[in-house]
């Protein structure tokens, strides 16, 4: 009477290895909840923090300084900040995760038990000592913990009643404030008014086309737009059995997430240099004066790492039940992916490929402006030349085939979708 | 003694590291030629019991014996091969929407191609042949060409019996197959699965809502709640109390003609 069901019968969970990972899972789980609370409050603090200090040295003391106190009193400034606003307001952190703090069960909580929680965070929390307990020792002694947000029955305070809302609109003030200090000076607004009558015969020369130069341009546009192909076709070729490495849901294990991880990051490193930075690159290591091969690479290294991203995106948002389907027949991987994946991206891998190559048409004139070749690289020499009528009759060519181009590739995309 | 033909011994799911119990200790045996239907609530593990057995999902604890053979224990190779005596349906369809009627129900003939063919898609005659037959079977011959996108949820669930048909199989695993259809469609459907259990002598196992349609078509009924087996019987043994006890206090019996 009054026994558990399964009392000295079953082995308590703590013995068995499932019981053991389970344990130890939950325990993880709490740590980084908390951690991740406290470092995104944290890092935001920071970046007010170094704001304000900028505004505040720019526009009151006209230096520049980022802290105005020690990097140390920055530092413990930040961390006691974090830990306050954790303890008695809804943090941006909390709010991000959709957390707060409250009675894990029973009453509300008194402010006697938030000081009390913000004087063990300091022991049991920032050092992690609270979390060789579950659930965590600190949640055990005040009785507060982050919980689900909006579980309580409680209607959410609106954004200007709480200090994550408060703080994310004075964050987006002093960034306004700081960005004009920094980039807007009096002299160069009232030149952008007062010398606007001086520009008057370079826009003249820019609409007034010189008709001889038509066939030489038309010939680098030709060049153009080959770059565009011949950089977005080999891409495509290194870019697709790359996607499948790079998609989440495939890449599960010991062994594929590594991959996944190294890949993406790899790719997004390379998306974040710009291909204007890579035909400069390529221009050195080819060493070519000219050369639309520079910027062919230029365009073709950028196109791989945007469109692994775009197919490997697309890969994860793909419908899970053929794929569960077609296992179930007994087919074996390879079926798989040709009769459950690859249908569902031929599409959409296709329609990416035409955005990316409207993308690598306009690239390729830009690339061409430092030398890689084409029509981009023609309008520079008109530009440096002084040649306004000339450069103009360029810049109009290039809009009539970005237009087209973009129009082209629009049209088909639409059939394809 | 002859043990019976499949035998579930113990099962367990365990999801997301201890978090949610799908199925708790659950323990049944299924004779050959069976009709048997699972109900239960929704996410009373219903779909995870039936993914158990082809393991699509790898069970967390206990055994799964067919013909003799623990499937619990095979190589994801060995495994495959079994695969293709177990035919499934579901309650979303889950065909390739992009490909045709036929490219689907083929699709049922894979485990049998050497990988190579499959790949090229070069589906031996024999194949096309039965899959026009099995098209004809579910009524569908006129739609053979047809993407499945452009087809009705019924005729989309019928492509998906014509496609467990192509694997001949002795298992018919069904995963709410009408859940997702109009009454009317639910009793053809249901019907062609009576036709493969009976004429074909497939054994049956299919997840269903509604009890009437359980009861009109099952030989056996087993209910689970919270992924514990709560009934196992006749489908004339269940009674008011009874489906109170599996669907909860306040559930309404609802009628599907």
């Amino acid at each position: 009477m009054g026994y558990p069901e399964g009392y000295l019968s079953e082995r308590p969970p703590w013995t068995t290895g499932a019981g053991i990972q389970d344990a130890l899972a939950r325990r993880a789980i709490a740590a980084r909840r908390y951690l991740g609370v406290f470092l995104l409050d944290a890092g935001a603090l920071a970046i007010l923090w170094i704001l304000v200090s900028y505004v505040y040295a720019w526009y009151v003391l006209g230096t520049t300084a980022y802290t105005l106190v020690p990097w140390w009193a920055f530092a413990v400034g930040v961390v006691e900040g974090a830990a306050a606003w954790g303890s008695f307001g809804l943090s941006l952190g909390q709010r991000l995760l959709g957390r707060d703090l409250g009675p894990v069960k029973g009453r509300e909580a008194s402010s006697g038990a938030r000081v009390w929680y913000l004087l063990l965070w300091h022991v049991l929390v920032l050092p992690g000592v609270g979390f060789l307990f579950d659930p965590p020792l600190h949640e055990r002694l005040t009785g507060l913990g982050l919980r689900p947000r909006g579980t309580q029955g409680v209607a959410p305070a609106p954004w200007y009643r709480t200090s994550a809302g408060l703080f994310v609109a004075a964050l987006l003030a002093v960034t306004c404030a700081a960005a004009v200090g920094v980039t807007v000076s009096w002299t160069a607004l009232v030149r952008l008014f007062r010398q606007a009558g001086e520009t008057v015969d370079f826009w003249r020369a820019l609409v007034s086309p010189d008709t001889s130069i038509l066939l030489d341009a038309g010939r680098d546009m030709i060049i153009t737009v080959f770059m565009a192909v011949l950089s977005t076709l080999f891409a495509v070729v290194v870019a697709v059995p790359l996607s499948f490495l790079a998609a989440r849901n495939l890449m599960r294990g010991p062994l594929g997430r590594p991959v996944y991880t190294v890949l993406r990051g790899a790719m997004s490193i390379i998306r974040s240099i710009e291909p204007i930075i890579w035909a400069i690159i390529f221009l050195v290591w080819v060493t070519a004066l000219r050369s639309a091969f520079a910027g062919i690479l230029a365009l073709w290294v950028h196109s791989i790492a945007d469109l692994v991203k775009l197919y490997a995106e697309r890969l994860e948002a793909i419908d899970q039940g053929p794929i569960e389907a077609i296992t179930a027949t007994g087919a074996g991987r390879l079926s798989v992916l040709r009769y459950a994946i690859i249908p569902q991206i031929v599409n959409p891998y296709i329609s990416f490929t035409l955005y990316r190559w409207d993308i690598n048409i306009r690239m390729a004139t830009v690339v061409g402006l430092v030398g890689g070749g084409g029509i981009g690289q023609r309008l520079i020499n008109y530009i440096w030349g002084v040649q306004y009528r000339q450069a103009g009759t360029v810049m109009i060519l290039i809009v009539i085939l970005v237009w087209a181009i973009d129009y082209l590739s629009a049209r088909l995309r639409a059939k394809l979708a | 003694m002859a043990n019976p033909y499949l035998v579930v011994e113990h099962l367990t799911k365990v999801y997301e590291r201890g978090q949610v119990l799908a199925l708790r200790d659950l323990s049944f045996a299924v004779e050959k030629g069976e009709f048997l239907v699972v109900i239960g609530l929704s996410g009373s593990g219903k779909s995870t019991l039936l993914r158990c057995i082809n393991r699509l999902i790898e069970p967390t604890r206990g055994r799964i014996w067919l013909d003799g053979v623990d499937l619990t224990r095979l190589s994801q190779a060995r495994m495959r091969r079994v695969r293709r005596r177990i035919g499934m349906i579901f309650q979303q369809f889950n065909l390739v929407d992009r490909s045709t009627a036929i490219g689907n129900v083929l699709t049922g003939r894979l485990g049998y191609l050497p990988g190579w063919r499959a790949l090229l898609g070069w589906f031996p005659k024999e194949d096309r042949e039965k899959a026009l037959a099995n098209l004809e079977r579910v009524g569908l011959r006129d739609k053979a060409y047809v993407r499945v996108d452009q087809l009705s949820g019924g005729q989309r669930q019928r492509v998906g019996i014509a496609r467990a048909l192509m694997q001949e199989p002795e298992i018919l695993l069904a995963d709410e197959p009408v859940s997702a259809l109009d009454p009317a469609t639910s009793h053809s459907i249901m019907q062609y699965l009576e036709q493969m259990n009976r004429q074909d002598g497939a054994t049956v196992i299919a997840s269903l809502h509604f009890l009437s349609l359980a009861r009109r078509y099952g030989t056996r009924i087993i209910a689970l709640k919270d992924g514990q087996l709560v009934f196992d019987g006749l489908p004339t043994a269940i009674d008011n109390a009874k489906f109170k006890e599996i669907y909860g206090e306040d559930a309404e019996e609802v009628e599907v003609r």
